[in-house]
């Protein structure tokens, strides 16, 4: 007996150090910055009342006035233009827009350039995608399978559509959290629930109870750093070492998403109308249809059971009870499992053709029949709706949650209610179930939670990740996290002031935009001064726009804007540009999951980089070379990094060449024939200026050397070199060849990689 | 400020950074600390390959990891179980808890005990065992420290392998080969440091074996292609000159040195100019890596290159030692890759097979390079992601010397040889059947954390921050395995 009785109290002392109810945090836990309720601060008052042209700026300047410091000039026209537009749009300004705006004199001639940029549809495709980083955004499953996800890029396009169309940003994280409780019947706010459907999954995992909790974990920790700037991960296990946040706060906001499942399927009409029309057309099938499909569902029963049997395998035995129970039986855990095994275990109408096969005789001889006989009503079958990728709860009633011990789905301890962190408050969330629709209403209440004007963080986080993408660093360095391990603001009152400003303007995220685009800050020179960098070598202050280079995404698509060859087509499925030779023996193993099938529409290879398909085991190799989100967690800043692998991309893939080459076709077409202009206009695409003296010899002095080197080549007849077609009458090929060089190199050039 | 202390204790990579300061002479090693350490959260670390100093004097300056993907079985190749004959065909006894197994295919403990077939001797001044599957690499175990006691956690291929190359079964964190080019930089500046080769299928679990987690994308591993192109768009569009590359990356060179006259602060613009110059000598560097024609008929003949069944990972064998020859930090080089080691039916031929293609390619590399004077700072480790069962897999209708094996990763054999290692002796050991490790048993953590010391790495110290938290390549775990050198 006594070594049970020894286990029974090892298990009580246990469980009591898991069920502490109240827990006492430290004034230094309660005093910390991020914590406090967001107080708007008057702007300074500032000696240099013309630079400080804005609120932004007022903050700005009272930080290097203190050390000191003066803020650099106003970039020049051209340079400025260029920054805004990449920085707003993700592609340089065109040689209209570059004249235009160098002839207005006009004062406002800078803010109309930023009221046009912004309302361009090019913000959201980048913008869109800064938001794709934060949210693990991507079109296949992960794991070894990495199967394709097909409809989550609806998600994508409602991330672009959201930021173009100024979604107010509350709206925008309730329809992410809880769309489909709060705006039932919208298809829009059903797609935002892809926001929680791009966890990495592993389809084929042995074990669903571990997979299950990792997909929990995954849900809990992205809502913590996608919106609270927070990372709680640690607290899985334990109370996090630094952070005043408990493991059980950990489980209580993972508790909001216990009753959530894969609720993959057709989106609603938005058109009640239509709506109604789609339902009746569907019930007039359904019913002239009945006795067909009854006969063929008794037909495949027997292949349902085998599905259910051999699906059910390797799962765990509480599981395997689950799958074999009749669905009014389950309990809520179990309907949660069998949703989670569901694709495993189970088919909708018709099994693949496999396992179809394994009918035999007379019963695939009458299935054969049926079907054919079915067929005949399909003029009568409304055409499928569009079917879309998100989670829902799988109904009103949730699964407990348990605070598990060191983060093992075996190691149970105490039960915990839905909740937010104890320090903010320790209550339990007040739940509501909606009325009408089969969920259990917590995730409305921790929409509700975040965009309360009240919360510290999600505001802050935001604005500070606007900061962050318009400067390269945020006023907090660190915009996932906002915890003791993460950086200090700062200029936190700046931060304060522009949480307020976007909560007071309706969490409009352009007005944001457009009060920092249009500071002075932002439109100082990002030219170096010696007495300000010792005192502030990194730029922390502001006294200079801090230079950068462009990301991944945005290098292909300048460079195809600049060939003239990019695709503005929005939206749609992802697309399969070209991959390097070599590429394909890793994509291989991606076979069975659609593997690379690269596009026969030439134009398709030349979309958004935005809409290149984003397999999590194979990240386009010219954008993961350019430092692309890695997808497999929250991506909060872009680490640039400077390698050869990216010369050797730039310099030998044979897209770039094409593109150097229709670039170069474009020099020629509107140049004449003095070889001057032509380098010119060269510069003037690629630069947006024209060449100097010094560049043209330099530029001379090249195409003098490649001129002889590219007759060889033509002369030898085998491995031409490319130019344009139709060139021009009075230039010659070699010369055109030497061009194509010529402008690949700009294209490689640090000016066109890089914003000043 | 005790957090930013523990910041600063856990992130070894600040030391690096204060050093890549002072030589891009800008004058900032007054930096202060604070600055330092956020300008750290951001990582603009410019030139993320540089060399760095080691933690601990280096015993090995490089790795090959002959990888036996798939498992093979340690009673039928180091472990030698007398007891298995005693007790074949025999339930597992209940006093080694068969109940407690939780087997990845269903072999049952109570399906028998499976003696070896294999003939075990003794080799070498040290006496150390190996069957007669592996009787090349046996002529070479004073060399060898035979670990009969690695655990692994996972139960499945994809999460053995991953294991074996991140410490985790689940994928996403960062290889060992990214850890070790984080922590060291590379000392070849004009091939990638870290490289990975196959012999037949895809690793199981792909990239994300050789990927470089959460740390930049820049340490993740290189699968080197076969043929002359190991890497992707090494080589120059179709007809270019060599004359006419440099002519074009000279014109580059120029373009970006006027843009960058009034930027000479700006060390990212110069190292990008300078990634030019290191790509084009890749272009010639990594083919060249890769060229076996130089290489003497002998030199082929030890790897086994002049036998079909051996010359495959012969071949790659031979570019792991060209590539280390080449300062090249880690190469991993799959035996069976795709999971061939995989006996759950007829281990005997299975194993045949594998032991047979890559016993003398290993030996080869052993003997080639202990005669270049390369394998006292040449780590060679040699195992798979986790052992076998001594258990019977049976398969209905098959005959006794048909039966197979189940994974085992509760005690399974690796070995090190070079690099510092203290050769001919075995450490740990299995239970009487070779099903768990008792003596010494050591995590994967384990082997990893004593594979980067023996690099120079303090695994404790090779640190990256990421969500609030100092990651390492160990996780929470990790210790050193010093008799591996002491």
């Amino acid at each position: 007996m006594r070594p049970v009785v020894l286990l029974l109290a090892l298990g009580a002392a246990t469980l009591a150090l898991y069920s502490a109810e109240t827990h006492q945090f430290t004034d230094a836990q309660k005093s910390f910055w991020s914590l406090q309720p967001v107080k708007k601060p008057a702007a300074p008052a500032v000696k240099n009342q013309q630079w400080a042209k804005n609120p932004i700026d007022a903050f700005i300047f009272a930080k290097l006035q203190d050390q000191g410091l003066q803020p650099n000039p106003r970039a020049d026209k051209l340079t400025l233009l260029r920054r805004v537009t990449e920085d707003v749009t993700g592609l340089p300004p065109t040689q209209e827009v570059i004249q235009q705006f160098l002839n207005d004199n006009s004062p406002d001639a800078y803010e109309k350039v930023v009221d046009r940029l912004l309302a361009s549809p090019a913000y959201g495709e980048r913008w869109g995608r800064h938001w794709l980083d934060v949210v693990r955004y991507a079109d296949s499953n992960g794991f070894k399978a990495d199967e394709t996800r097909p409809n989550i890029w609806r998600y994508r396009d409602y991330a672009i559509k959201s930021f173009n169309d100024d979604k107010p940003y509350d709206r925008f994280v309730k329809e992410q959290i809880a769309g489909d409780e709060l705006y039932p019947g919208d298809p829009d706010a059903l797609i935002a629930m892809g926001y929680n459907r791009n966890w990495i999954d592993e389809t084929n995992a042995a074990g669903l109870i571990t997979r299950r909790q990792e997909t929990l974990d995954d849900m809990t920790a992205i809502t913590g750093q996608a919106f609270m700037g927070l990372t709680y991960g640690c607290a899985r296990c334990h109370d996090h070492k630094f952070d005043p946040i408990l493991q059980k706060d950990y489980y209580r906001l993972q508790a909001f998403f216990a009753n959530t499942v894969a609720g993959d399927g057709p989106l609603p009409l938005k058109d009640p109308e239509q709506r109604k029309k789609y339902e009746e057309q569907k019930a007039l099938w359904e019913e002239k249809t009945k006795d067909i499909r009854a006969e063929m569902a008794t037909i495949l029963d027997p292949l349902r059971i085998a599905k259910a049997k051999n699906g059910a395998n390797t799962f765990e035995e509480p599981v395997k009870t689950a799958i074999f129970k009749k669905p009014e039986e389950r309990t809520a855990w179990e309907a949660v499992m069998y949703k989670t095994a569901e694709a495993r275990v189970a088919f909708d109408e018709e099994p693949d053709a496999r396992t179809l096969r394994t009918l035999k005789g007379d019963a695939a001889k009458r299935y054969a029949e049926l079907k054919k006989q079915l067929a005949e009503f399909d003029s009568l079958r409304p055409a499928p709706l569009p079917q879309g990728q998100f989670m829902v709860d799988v109904s009103a009633t949730a699964p407990p949650t348990y605070i598990l011990r060191g983060g093992n789905p075996d190691l149970k301890g105490e039960e915990v209610q839905p909740g937010f962190l104890s320090i903010l408050d320790p209550t339990d969330a007040k739940i509501t179930p909606p009325a009408g629709i089969n969920s259990t209403g917590r995730r409305s209440a921790l929409a509700a939670w975040l965009t309360d004007p009240k919360n510290p963080l999600v505001a802050r986080v935001m604005v500070n990740r606007i900061w962050h993408y318009h400067f390269g660093h945020g006023i907090v360095a660190t915009p996932g996290d906002f915890g003791r391990m993460g950086a200090r603001p700062t200029h936190p009152e700046l931060l304060d002031y522009l949480a307020s400003y976007f909560v007071e303007n309706g969490w409009s995220i352009k007005k944001v935009n457009r009060l920092i685009l249009l500071s002075n800050t932002y439109q100082q020179s990002a030219d170096f001064q010696e007495v300000s960098a010792q005192k502030d070598p990194d730029d922390k202050l502001l006294w200079r726009w801090p230079r950068k280079r462009l990301e991944a995404e945005a290098i292909r698509d300048s460079m195809l804007q600049v060939s003239g060859l990019l695709n503005a087509k929005m939206g749609g499925p992802g697309v399969f540009p070209p991959v390097p030779a070599g590429t394909i023996s890793e994509l291989s193993a991606t076979a069975a999951a659609g593997g690379w099938k690269t596009e026969k529409d030439a134009l398709q290879n030349n979309r958004r980089s935005v809409y290149i398909f984003v397999r999590r085991n194979l990240r386009y190799p010219m954008l993961m070379e350019f430092d692309s989100a890695n997808t497999f967690e929250s991506c909060d800043f872009r680490k640039p990094t400077v390698t050869p692998a990216q010369a050797l991309d730039l310099m030998n893939n044979d897209l770039v060449l094409d593109w150097a080459r229709a670039f170069t076709g474009r020099v020629l077409n509107d140049s004449g024939l003095s070889p001057e202009a032509q380098v010119d206009r060269a510069f003037k695409l690629a630069y947006g200026r024209s060449a100097t003296q010094e560049e043209q010899k330099l530029a001379a002095d090249f195409l003098a050397r490649q001129i002889p080197i590219m007759q060889a080549r033509i002369a030898s007849g085998k491995d031409k070199p490319p130019v344009p077609s139709d060139l021009p009458a009075g230039i010659d090929a070699a010369r055109a060849a030497a061009l194509v060089d010529l402008s690949q190199m700009l294209l490689n050039s640090n000016e066109f990689l890089y914003l000043n | 400020m005790p957090d930013m202390l523990n910041k600063l204790k856990h992130h070894w990579n600040v030391t690096s950074r204060r050093e890549f300061f002072t030589q891009a002479g800008s004058g900032l090693a007054a930096i202060a600390l604070a600055a330092m350490l956020d300008e750290d959260a951001r990582a603009a670390s410019v030139d993320p390959l540089a060399p760095k100093k080691p933690h601990v004097a280096p015993r090995a300056k490089s790795v090959i990891w002959c990888f036996m993907e798939g498992g093979p079985s340690q009673v039928d190749l180091f472990d030698p179980k007398p007891m298995l004959d005693q007790l074949a065909l025999q339930p597992v006894p209940a006093s080694f808890h068969p109940e407690q197994l939780l087997t990845a295919q269903g072999a049952k403990p109570s399906d028998g005990l499976f003696p070896s077939r294999r003939q075990f001797k003794q080799y070498g001044q040290s006496g150390l065992w190996v069957s007669d599957w592996l009787p090349c690499i046996a002529e070479h175990v004073d060399d060898l420290a035979v670990v009969r006691s690695v655990t692994s956690d996972a139960v499945n291929h994809v999460g053995g392998v991953c294991q074996m190359n991140t410490g985790d079964i689940l994928a996403g964190r960062p290889s060992m080969g990214a850890w070790v080019t984080y922590g060291l930089g590379s000392a070849a500046r004009n091939l990638p440091t870290f490289i990975v080769m196959q012999d037949d299928k895809e690793i199981l679990g792909g990239v994300q074996n050789y990927g470089s987690g959460f740390l930049p994308a820049t340490y993740q591993g290189s699968l080197f292609r076969q043929g002359d192109t190991p890497i992707l768009n090494l080589k120059p569009p179709a007809g270019t000159t060599d004359a006419q590359q440099r002519s074009k990356l000279d014109f580059l060179r120029d373009l970006n040195g006027l843009y960058g006259r009034d930027k000479e602060e700006d060390t990212e613009l110069d190292a990008r100019t300078r990634s030019y110059e290191l790509a084009y000598q890749m272009q010639s560097a990594a083919p060249e890596a890769v060229d076996l024609s130089k290489e003497s008929e002998a030199t082929k003949k030890l790897y086994g290159m002049d036998d079909p069944e051996t010359a495959v990972y012969g071949a790659n064998c031979l570019m792991a030692r060209r590539l280390v020859e080449r300062g090249v930090r880690f190469v991993e080089v799959y035996s069976g890759s795709g999971s061939g080691w995989d006996a759950h039916q007829n281990v005997e031929k299975n194993h045949t097979k594998w032991c047979r293609a890559s016993d003398k390619p290993v030996a080869g590399l052993l003997a080639d390079l202990k005669s270049r004077g390369m394998l006292k700072d040449t780590l060679v480790v040699w195992g798979g992601e986790f052992g076998r069962t001594p258990f019977a897999q049976v398969t209905a209708g098959q005959s006794v010397d048909q039966y197979g094996r189940d994974h085992n990763p509760w005690g399974f054999t690796m070995w090190m040889a070079g690099g510092g290692v203290k050769g001919g002796q075995t450490i740990g050991s299995t239970d009487d059947i070779g099903l768990r490790a008792i003596d010494e048993p050591h995590h994967v953590h384990d082997i990893h954390a004593s594979v980067l010391y023996l690099l120079g790495l303090d695994h404790l110290k090779t640190t990256y921050l990421r969500n609030g938290r100092a990651e390492r390549p160990t996780g929470t775990g990790g210790h050193l395995i010093e008799k591996l050198w002491a």
